[in-house]
């Protein structure tokens, strides 16, 4: 099979999955239980029944589930419309997009230190293995990953407002919002440093114990036994044999990650009141807001299959065994 | 060695990353001289746990929403800090004789935020549009039910005439803000305009929007120098929006924020502690309360509950054997206080509360003598039954609570000792309205209710007609003079009148026990007193629109 027969099946198969999610899209939140009317109008309890039924009649959800709101709903997917959120009277689109931006900055952020400092730390670890350096390594990646996202949250925060005198919360200060961009790069930088800090140390852990038992294991092969017998450097074999190698799991971990990267990093984004995609999904789930989770749902998704795709692609120019058979 | 020695190095680094860090970090107060002055007046930040979901009233829902409308827009009357309604927009009304019509006169010098005069035709268009358009209206739509007209006979006075008489017209009126006419002229439908984010909106309030940046959590209000009961002191009030209270605690600690809107109960203390910020704990409208299978036999489908718990005796033995001084010492930390009637003591300043009803003192062996009269023999097991009725209830609870589970433990142990089981089990809240209102499927239950500022509301909530799906009563109570007297008390102008038509309500609600309200609620908030003063401590709130026009930074 070639690259491209290769890459076509499994494109065809990300198309497959991308279509039962939006039929799942459209199922899951509708077999919760509780009225979304009543949930967007909370206890504002003065709104007639007539009302609450014009409202109802306005989202369509006074038509039956199947056929109607379901043809209604695909259709409008068809159309690349999203929807308004309920609750929020936005554009779902528009909302998914300013609040990806947000998320992007700070993942992304946490996902490329995390995934540079534990490839080079873990590839040490298994490098210098059952030396001081290793049993730190390891010691740390363990505490790391075990650590409760919300209590290191808290415990930075804390510890960062009061001796470092970084903020407290949110993307921006007030006193910026609404400046143009490029004046307000430190203050946004300032804003990041706490939660991708967090994000970094808790994710660091896991990449480091990764890619430090995928070096273990790609060192004990025969090539690298015949690499150093014709004369290599340490250095040599361990970028041109070990890494390579060593980064088939690695990039499948990232892939996983980057991929619900995009529902943002719940506890992460509640602890530093960070307006990202996790906050908005926990607020629409509780408000029972359909428009807003399905968009967003579908975005976590569509992240999740391409995320997949593309490490699908990257197999196969790491490793020429993918494209051979 | 050398290996003992690195292990060590690393977990220090990991030990002074992690815990050194929480343990009680030393308290940095920032000192009062760093407070922001954008201009004399300063700038006032509140942390808030959420923010408004829209500026636009017709769609507004939440709380926050009715903070900063109160805030940008006036309506005719407004409630003050002692309960009594005060005009906003009005200076003066009168009701005509048969309190069919009511006149309202302007106070001079109304201009809304563009400077443009505000004309008693534009204050009538808004009552105007709700009534025409209650679909699209959807959040303001309850207020003007029974408005036959409203109109502006000249340019200072606006006039409403109703289908009969209202007596809470002046609470109805405080929520019909005074909205710009050519904002909202355009729309067609009422989707267009509920989707209207309204994000500069034109009002005529103490303050006018700056910026409301919603992917940022950001709200900024500047002073409105025109405004007609003179400008606040302040130059500018941002709401900084907060997901987490710790983290929220932690800004006012730094000084990130000055003023809390919320703080938890669990945190009082600590923000208590703190150097320079003064905790305030003020009276809600809220209380808790355990509800009592009150639904009658007919009902369709029939109740679940044991049949003694219509036995008033078993009611009377019920909350005799509740010590409220306990459980708001234990579970609430003091910040409450002993309940009775439904109408809490805050509203209309304490002028709604029936204040003369005997709540009997807590006596274990007091309620062991009720239920002994009454005929119930203890069990061997030390459940007491009666004509084969044992005593042995659920009591369920709203999960979402964290003081519930405790307050049901105290509960268990007090009915233990009167021979009555009570079995405590927590259940999510929309399970919780699906087994009781107008089910009826439960024993007891412990939930809680937020008032409005006029009783009729949680009066509404004893109503036989509120046990409908979608309604808002879940003990069942059924009794047709109370329903009567809710009528009555709906068309009694005449406030003392009403005062003692609500008083009556409160005492049948209070003997038939188809509650035992628990406690009331205080709501606590703190600010930092090192930078600002002149709050009002009133129930409305420190961050009131009254209060905020008296605050003054700290120079």
């Amino acid at each position: 099979m070639s690259r491209r027969d290769y890459l076509f099946s499994k494109f065809g198969i990300s198309i497959l999955t991308l279509l039962f999610v939006l039929v799942l899209d459209f199922v899951l939140f509708r077999v919760l239980p509780g009225d979304p009317v009543r949930a967007v109008i909370g206890r504002n309890i003065r709104i007639s029944a007539e009302v609450q039924e014009s409202l109802r009649a306005q989202f369509g959800l006074d038509k039956p589930i199947f056929p109607d709101q379901f043809i209604d709903t695909m259709g409008q997917w068809a159309r690349g419309n999203l929807g308004v959120s309920w609750s929020l009277r936005r554009p779902v689109g528009e909302i998914l997009i300013s609040k990806l931006w947000n998320t992007l900055l700070l993942i992304g952020l946490g996902q490329i230190l995390s995934i540079v400092l534990g490839v080079i730390l873990g590839l040490l670890a298994g490098w210098k293995r059952k030396t001081p350096f290793d049993v730190g390594a390891l010691t740390f990646s363990l505490i790391a990953w075990a650590t409760p996202t919300f209590w290191l949250g808290i415990i930075l925060l804390v510890a960062g407002s009061a001796w470092f005198g970084l903020p407290t919360g949110g993307i921006v200060s007030p006193e910026n919002v609404g400046k143009p961009l490029y004046t307000i790069i430190p203050d946004v930088a300032r804003h990041l440093v706490l939660p991708t800090l967090t994000f970094t140390i808790l994710y660091l852990g896991e990449y480091m114990l990764i890619m430090r038992s995928a070096i273990l294991e790609v060192l004990s092969e025969d090539y690298i036994l015949t690499a150093r017998a014709k004369g290599m450097s340490h250095f040599q074999v361990l970028v041109k044999h070990g890494l390579r190698n060593a980064m088939l799991p690695m990039i499948t971990i990232i892939a996983l990650n980057l991929g619900f990267t995009v529902s943002g990093a719940i506890y992460i984004e509640t602890v530093f009141s960070y307006d990202g995609l996790g906050n908005l999904v926990q607020t629409a789930l509780v408000k029972q807001d359909y428009p807003l989770l399905q968009g967003a749902f579908l975005l976590l998704a569509v992240s999740v299959i391409v995320a997949n795709m593309l490490a699908d692609f990257l197999y196969t120019y790491l490793d020429p065994r993918v494209k051979a058979n | 060695m050398k290996l003992r020695y690195t292990v060590l190095v690393w977990m220090t680094v990991f030990a002074l990353i992690l815990s050194a860090c929480g343990g009680g970090a030393p308290a940095t107060d920032v000192p009062a001289t760093d407070a922001p002055a954008a201009g004399e007046g300063g700038v006032l930040k509140i942390g808030w746990l959420g923010e408004p979901d829209t500026l636009n009233p017709a769609y507004a829902f939440l709380s926050e929403a009715y903070t900063i409308f109160d805030l940008i827009y006036s309506p005719l009357v407004t409630e003050d800090a002692s309960g009594n309604y005060v005009g906003a927009l009005a200076e003066e009304w009168s009701a005509s004789e048969d309190s069919l019509t009511w006149t309202f006169t302007l106070k001079d010098g109304l201009k809304w935020h563009n400077g443009e005069d505000v004309a008693a035709e534009q204050v009538a268009w808004t009552i105007n549009a709700v009534m025409v358009d209650p679909d699209g209206w959807a959040a303001l739509s309850g207020y003007v039910g029974g408005f036959s007209e409203v109109t502006a006979p000249d340019e200072k006075t606006v006039q409403i005439v109703t289908e009969y008489p209202i007596a809470n017209m002046e609470y109805r009126l405080s929520f019909l803000y005074a909205v710009y006419p050519p904002d909202f002229e355009s729309f067609t439908t009422p989707e267009d305009l509920q989707n209207f984010p309204n994000d500069q909106p034109i009002g005529t309030g103490m303050f006018k929007v700056n910026n409301f940046d919603k992917d940022a959590g950001v709200l900024i209000l500047d002073a409105n120098k025109d405004f007609v009961n003179g400008a606040p002191f302040i130059d500018q009030v941002i709401y900084q929006k907060f997901d987490s209270a710790d983290a929220m605690i932690q800004a006012l600690k730094v000084g990130d924020i000055e003023v809390l809107s919320d703080v938890p109960a669990s945190a009082f203390e600590t923000v208590k502690g703190f150097n320079g910020v003064t905790a305030v704990s003020i009276d809600g409208r809220s209380f808790d309360e355990l509800i009592i299978n009150s639904v009658s036999e007919d009902n369709d489908p029939a109740p679940t509950g044991n049949p003694a718990l219509k036995d008033p005796a078993v009611r009377l033995a019920l909350e005799t054997a509740i010590n409220r001084q306990d459980v708001i010492d234990i579970v609430l930390q003091g910040l409450g206080s002993p309940g009775d009637t439904i109408v809490p003591p805050t509203l209309g300043g304490g002028f709604w509360h029936n204040p003369n009803l005997s709540v009997p003192e807590f006596n274990i062996e007091q309620a062991n003598q009720i239920l002994d009269v009454a005929g119930y023999v203890m069990g061997a097991d030390g459940v007491r039954e009666k004509d084969g009725m044992r005593l042995e209830f659920r009591l369920q609870f709203d999960a979402d609570s964290s003081n519930y589970p405790r307050i049901a433990d105290l509960l268990a142990d007090w009915y233990n000792q009167i021979g009555v089981k009570a079995t405590p089990e927590a259940v999510n809240a929309d399970a919780l309205i699906a087994s009781t209102t107008a089910v009826g499927d439960y024993d007891l239950v412990i939930w809680g209710w937020g008032s409005d500022p006029d009783p009729d509301f949680i009066l509404s909530i004893m109503l036989t007609d509120q046990f409908v799906p979608g309604g808002w009563s879940d003990s069942g109570y059924h009794n047709p003079e109370y329903d009567q007297l809710y009528l009555d008390q709906q068309a009694a102008v005449n406030k003392d009148e009403r005062q003692k038509i609500i008083h009556e309500m409160q005492e049948m609600v209070y003997n038939d026990r188809p509650y035992i309200v628990l406690y009331y609620g205080k709501f606590l908030q703190a600010y930092r007193s090192d930078r600002f003063t002149g709050f009002i401590e009133s129930s409305l709130g420190i961050d009131d629109d009254a209060s905020l026009g008296q605050v003054k930074s700290v120079q």
